[in-house]
């Protein structure tokens, strides 16, 4: 690291509240108001494919390099920019300032949880907000290029600074 | 004479304790004198060889350290000074002289003429750099006792005195003696006129400054870091001259110490602040602000932040100590403090940032200091932020502003929130009562706008929860603006209900009119009075909005008076009995159930915080309850009754036994009567306070009773679960009534739902009424356990639920750890023999252990304690027993299902020390074919992973076979029960972290391949837990 800190006064944002999933009243599927209304673990039947919250709750708590915030506080990521299709998601994120020097390394801590933590069907991309960044082409030719990214995985130090930034959890202690 | 000789000749040639045991014991005794004791030494003590006059030194300074006080009169310490003095000049005797001498000023006949002389010779002979650490001991214990007994000679010694103590002082190392030094320095700093060495001083004490030591393993004096610290901050703290001098060492610490290093500093400097004076404070405020200003605006860590607040103001308070008392005014304040301010003020202007929170903590400290510069700094800072509010380029930054303005109204109460700002007294009006109306202004605007909803609820929080700041009329203002948020749709809010309930019941607490009058209505006006209809999701979702309001809200007793008139109405309009099936039923089944709910759900947090007007709806809720529900039983099937749902009985249930649970023992004697009176008798007038006259025949106990009768058994049980032990239960024969319930319970057409009302019923009153039911256990133990458990004649089903009859019998038994629970027992474990039922009896074996809602302690059960533990300890050799065996046999897995079912149910506590053994049991129990059985092995495994960190030997052992096992019950493909696979997958997840790297290496890319299938899974709480596991094993490196 260079040690030069590209914004050094970002602007905080409070947490949107941790996403909660409607109970069956709420989402209308039962008259009945339940109390204990844990999803049922031993219910075999149902599917629950994976959508944007889900995708949105694995990215969220990633540490900003540079501040001891997370994307979510600064707003780097936000569930709105998650898109997901059929074996396809597109994830954006936006840079605090267009200058920031982090930006590759956000984009590739993302890439990482991602590729940790999606099954391999998916195809993952990755990119800058359009208009954020001033070098946003290369920002995003650097994160979806599959050779690239492997090259940057196998630098110890790189490594390093990103298990860092990956080490922060949820809430509850768990992703 | 003799006596003195052979002694003193003995030492010299034997160096033994025992000679100046008995030299002390006769010198205590009489028969010896010291004198003798010197004389016979005398040629030793003068002897050329420097050997033996060490020795005969060293054996005079032994007995002097035993022997009694009152032994020396003055001449005889006048005269063992001069002589120890001189000793003190011979190379080889100042040692065993020091030693002497350090004995010697604890004698009370020590003259100040001989305190002067001891000191003179040690300054003028001692090099305590010659000397090891600890004869150095015994030089500063010398000073330390001559300090407490004579400190006035050393007084009048003056510079003597000071300059020679540090000549010996300087350069110290040993912890041991730093310490005496330490309480030497401060005793000399505070009494002592040291101004000529306030240098030497400050020399030898900040030189030591920050305490570094850390402890060796195996110290034996046990001094700790934290000794060191704590006697050093006296002498930093000692006295106002080191200030000059300090100050400048403290700021170069900070600047380049470790956090550790600040923190100690930043403490230290709050000592030492005040007792340095305003003057000197004053002279390095700039720089002390700028230092602490590092590490408020750019923190390492939120200790050192914090400390580094506490520190600012103590600053802040010392520079206004001089000041504070006399000149009360804006004048007084000191310009370092105006500077501070208008720098914070700087910072401010840009709300949003992250520095604005910074400077907003520096303004909160400011806010807790007292008098003139607390009002100053607030008002500052609120007409700052709050003409920033109405600018209208700055509407984007709003809700930064009332987050920091929020900060500040709880910084000025002085709450919890921050504990070290003292209590701002009552009497002095708050610094925001000035700005208070702009402020209620600002929150209220700030109410209107979806972005700055949030923290401006937060923020009349804040304000409202300020004692004697908000008048009563503008409450009523504040809970009309926000009540408006309530009845607005979900979607337009974006989620502020929790937090707009919360500020409610605070005013509620204090004002609860306003609520009646003005948000009370609005939510009995969103409850409809029919049922929405089976497709109107949105307006059930608003009736449970309201109800989940009205249940939060109406806790005070006065709302909680209304609420329950105005339930109850509204239940009697939605359960009337209607003969034509025109309505549809179970929509206002629903809706009557949502309104028991939200009921319930106030009573349990009023029984919770125990307040004291529960009991009274004994009289004015339950005959209701009871009128709504007998009615709806009474009715025949052919007509819709809407309360003689199941789910609807069951939070009628759960309202009586909150309510009876508060009831002492003559209430509840007269409710459990009543209630008897109307199940037994079939007169349910007693019970419905004479509300119902019903024709029909109520008889729920007979054996042609409808199933609406019979389903109203939970009314009679919730009755019954929390009754006290002291409370008769009025029926003649116990026994006998207690043998008809179970045969109640038997019968065929039984539903579970009433079964569990009858054994619920049984195993309370079996638990508290032992003793009244002997013929029952025995008929039990004898009749039933022949005819039903142990019959092979009988169909399964019926033993099988013979056998849950059975459970809540033992465990009444076994909780009061009652004899007799042993037969019972006993018979159980003769069923794992059997084929048919060894299954049921061996999960029964682990229920006895868990936990159940009616044997509590809120039910007033008869509970013993260490119930359990007796328990695992008398069952579980047995199972071990059974369990061991390799044949694979039927018997076998039985045993085991019992103990894994057993171990599942008890706190770990109880097994952790047989793990080892258990863990080859447990392994074998993974591969059983019941789903639930494996999740219990699971989890126990994996909440005894932590325990067993400290010396994992066990999973160590065993971790291969385990992470084979786990990634085999966490594949969708092999293990169709997710609740196998999230707690195989959470235990994937804590191996990492407990087994070492080079054990489970080969593994690792395995574990990757095998999880990254698990991320797939249909479940999202499981790929929940493949994506920690996963991560955990990516992370799992050598």
């Amino acid at each position: 690291m260079t040690g030069e800190i590209f914004n050094a006064n970002p602007t905080v944002y409070a947490l949107s509240k941790r996403s909660t999933r409607k109970s069956k009243f709420e989402a209308g599927r039962s008259l009945w108001v339940d109390e204990h209304d844990q999803p049922k673990l031993t219910d075999e039947s149902d599917i629950e494919p994976i959508d944007q919250d889900e995708i949105f709750d694995l990215i969220r708590s990633i540490a900003d390099p540079e501040h001891p915030n997370s994307l979510e506080e600064l707003r780097v990521v936000s569930a709105e920019q998650i898109e997901i299709g059929h074996n396809h998601i597109l994830v954006e994120f936006t840079p605090t300032v267009p200058h920031c020097g982090m930006s590759t390394l956000i984009g590739l801590s993302i890439r990482v949880r991602l590729m940790r933590s999606l099954p391999q069907r998916f195809k993952v991309d990755i990119r800058v907000k359009p208009g954020s960044h001033q070098s946003e082409l290369a920002v995003n030719k650097q994160l979806n290029d599959k050779e690239r990214v492997a090259a940057a995985l196998e630098n110890a130090t790189l490594v390093g600074t990103l298990e860092k930034c990956l080490e922060p959890v949820g809430e509850h202690g768990s992703l | 004479m003799a006596t003195a000789e052979r002694l003193v000749r003995s030492w010299m040639a034997s160096e033994k304790d025992s000679e100046v045991d008995e030299s002390v014991a006769g010198i205590s005794s009489g028969q010896l004198t010291l004198l003798e004791i010197i004389k016979a030494l005398g040629e030793f003590l003068t002897s050329e060889e420097d050997r033996l006059r060490a020795k005969g030194v060293e054996f005079l300074s032994s007995i002097l350290g035993r022997c009694p006080h009152e032994k020396l009169n003055r001449q005889a310490v006048g005269v063992l000074t001069k002589f120890y003095c001189s000793k003190l000049e011979d190379l080889e005797t100042i040692i065993p002289a020091l030693k002497g001498l350090c004995h010697l000023v604890k004698f009370p006949n020590v003259q100040s003429a001989d305190a002067k002389d001891i000191l003179d010779a040690i300054f003028a002979n001692v090099k305590m750099r010659a000397l090891v650490q600890s004869i150095r001991f015994y030089v500063f214990t010398i000073v330390e006792s001559l300090l407490s007994t004579h400190r006035g000679t050393l007084k009048e010694m003056g510079s003597m005195f000071l300059s020679g103590y540090v000549n010996l002082a300087v350069g110290e190392k040993d912890p041991r003696n730093l310490m005496l030094a330490f309480s030497i320095a401060r005793v000399v700093l505070v009494e002592f006129d040291t101004s000529a060495h306030t240098e030497d001083f400050f020399d030898i004490t900040f030189c030591y400054f920050p305490i570094t030591f850390r402890p060796p393993p195996d110290d034996p004096y046990g001094i700790s870091a934290d000794d060191l610290k704590q006697s050093l901050r006296l002498c930093l703290s000692a006295t106002p001259a080191l200030g000059p001098l300090g100050i400048p060492v403290f700021l170069e610490k900070l600047t380049a110490g470790s956090p550790a290093t600040k923190r100690e500093t930043l403490h230290v400097m709050s000592i030492c602040l005040p007792v340095y004076g305003p003057v000197v404070t004053h002279e390095f405020g700039k720089k002390i602000w700028s230092s602490l200003k590092l590490e408020i605006f750019q923190p390492t860590d939120p200790t050192t932040e914090q400390s580094a607040l506490d520190t600012l103001q103590v600053l802040v308070r010392t520079i206004h100590a001089d000041t504070s008392r006399d000149t009360v005014g804006v004048d007084s304040i000191a310009s370092l403090a105006r500077d501070i301010c208008s720098e914070c003020m700087q910072t401010l202007k840009e709300p949003e940032k992250a520095q604005a929170r910074a400077a907003m903590k520096v303004v909160c400290v400011f806010a807790g200091a007292d008098g003139p510069l607390s009002s100053f700094a607030v008002s500052q800072a609120t007409e700052l932020l709050i003409r920033n509010f109405h600018d209208p380029d700055e509407v984007s930054n709003r809700a930064s502003i009332v987050t920091l303005l929020t900060e500040l109204i709880d910084a000025c109460r002085g709450d919890a929130t921050h504990a070290s700002v003292p209590q701002v007294s009552v009497l002095s009006s708050s610094p925001l009562a000035a700005s208070k109306d702009a402020l209620l202004g600002l929150l209220i605007v700030g109410l209107k706008a979806p972005a700055t909803r949030l923290p401006a609820l937060h923020g009349l929080n804040a304000l409202v929860r300020t004692p004697t700041l908000v008048a009563d009329e503008e409450l009523g203002y504040i809970v009309l603006e926000v009540s408006e948020l309530l009845s607005q749709e979900p979607d337009e809010v974006e989620d502020v209900t929790a937090d707009t309930l919360t500020l409610l019941s605070v005013i509620a607490a204090i004002a609860p009119h306003h609520l009646s009058s003005q948000t009370l209505p609005i939510l009995f006006s969103s409850l409809p009075d029919d049922a929405p209809s089976r497709d109107a999701a949105a307006q059930r979702a608003s009736y449970w909005r309201a109800l989940s309001a009205l249940s939060i809200l109406c806790v005070q007793p006065q709302l909680f008076e209304t609420l329950v008139i105005r339930l109850t109405t509204k239940l009697d309009l939605l359960c009337v009995i209607s003969p034509t099936r025109t309505t549809d039923e179970e929509s206002t089944a629903a809706y009557a159930h949502a309104i028991l709910t939200g009921l319930a759900n106030t009573l349990d947090t009023k029984v919770s915080s125990k307040d004291v007007d529960v009991p009274k709806y004994a009289d004015q809720l339950l005959p209701h309850m009871f009128r709504l529900y007998l009615d709806s039983a009474l009715a025949s099937s052919e007509v819709v009754a809407v309360a003689a749902d199941p789910r609807l009985l069951q939070v009628g249930a759960r309202i009586i036994r909150l309510v009876s649970e508060t009831l002492n023992v003559a209430q509840q004697e007269k409710l459990v009567t009543a209630v008897f009176a109307a199940y037994m008798q079939g007169d349910v007038k007693p019970v419905t306070n004479g509300l119902l006259n019903s024709i029909a025949p109520f008889a729920p106990f007979h054996l042609n009773a409808s199933s609406r009768q019979r389903n109203s058994l939970t009314l009679f049980s919730s009755t019954i679960i929390p009754l006290r032990k002291e409370v008769r239960i009025p029926v003649n024969n116990l026994s006998t009534f207690l043998s008809e319930l179970v045969a109640w319970s038997d019968s065929s057409s039984s539903t579970s739902f009433q079964q569990e009302a009858a054994l619920h019923t049984l195993a309370s009153i079996v638990n508290k009424h032992v003793e009244d039911a002997s013929g029952f256990l025995s008929s039990q133990l004898e009749d039933y356990w022949s005819s039903r458990l142990n019959s092979t004649s009988i169909p399964v089903e019926v033993r099988k639920n013979a056998i849950s009859t059975w459970i809540p019998i033992t465990r009444a038994l076994l909780v009061r750890s009652h004899s007799s629970a042993h037969a019972f027992i006993d018979h159980l474990f003769e069923l794992l023999d059997d084929n048919t039922v060894d299954w049921d009896a061996a999960r029964a074996l682990g229920l006895l252990a868990s936990e159940d809602p009616v044997l509590t302690k809120r039910n007033a059960a008869v509970l013993k304690i260490l119930h359990v533990q007796k328990y695992f300890n008398g069952v579980m050799p047995r199972l071990l027993e059974g369990a061991k065996g390799v044949s694979g046999s039927r018997r076998e897995t039985a045993y085991l299902v019992g103990l894994a079912s057993l171990i599942n149910a008890v706190p770990k506590a109880v097994y952790v020390t047989q793990m080892p053994s258990l863990m080859p049991l447990l392994l074998r129990g993974l591969d059983l074919a019941d789903p639930s059985i494996r999740s219990h092995i699971i989890n126990t495994l994996s909440n005894n992973i932590d325990i067993t960190s400290a010396d994992n030997a066990t999973v160590s052992m065993y971790a291969s076979t385990l992470v084979l096992a786990m990634l085999k019950n966490c594949m969708y493909s092999e293990m169709p029960d997710p609740g196998v696979r999230a707690a195989a997958l959470k235990y994937l997840a804590l191996l990492p972290g407990t087994v070492r790297y080079d054990l489970l290496h080969p593994y690792k890319a395995g574990v990757l391949k095998e999880l990254a299938k698990a991320l797939d899974d249909p479940k999202r709480v499981v790929r929940k837990e493949a994506v920690n596991a996963r991560t955990n094993w990516f992370k799992y490196n050598g």
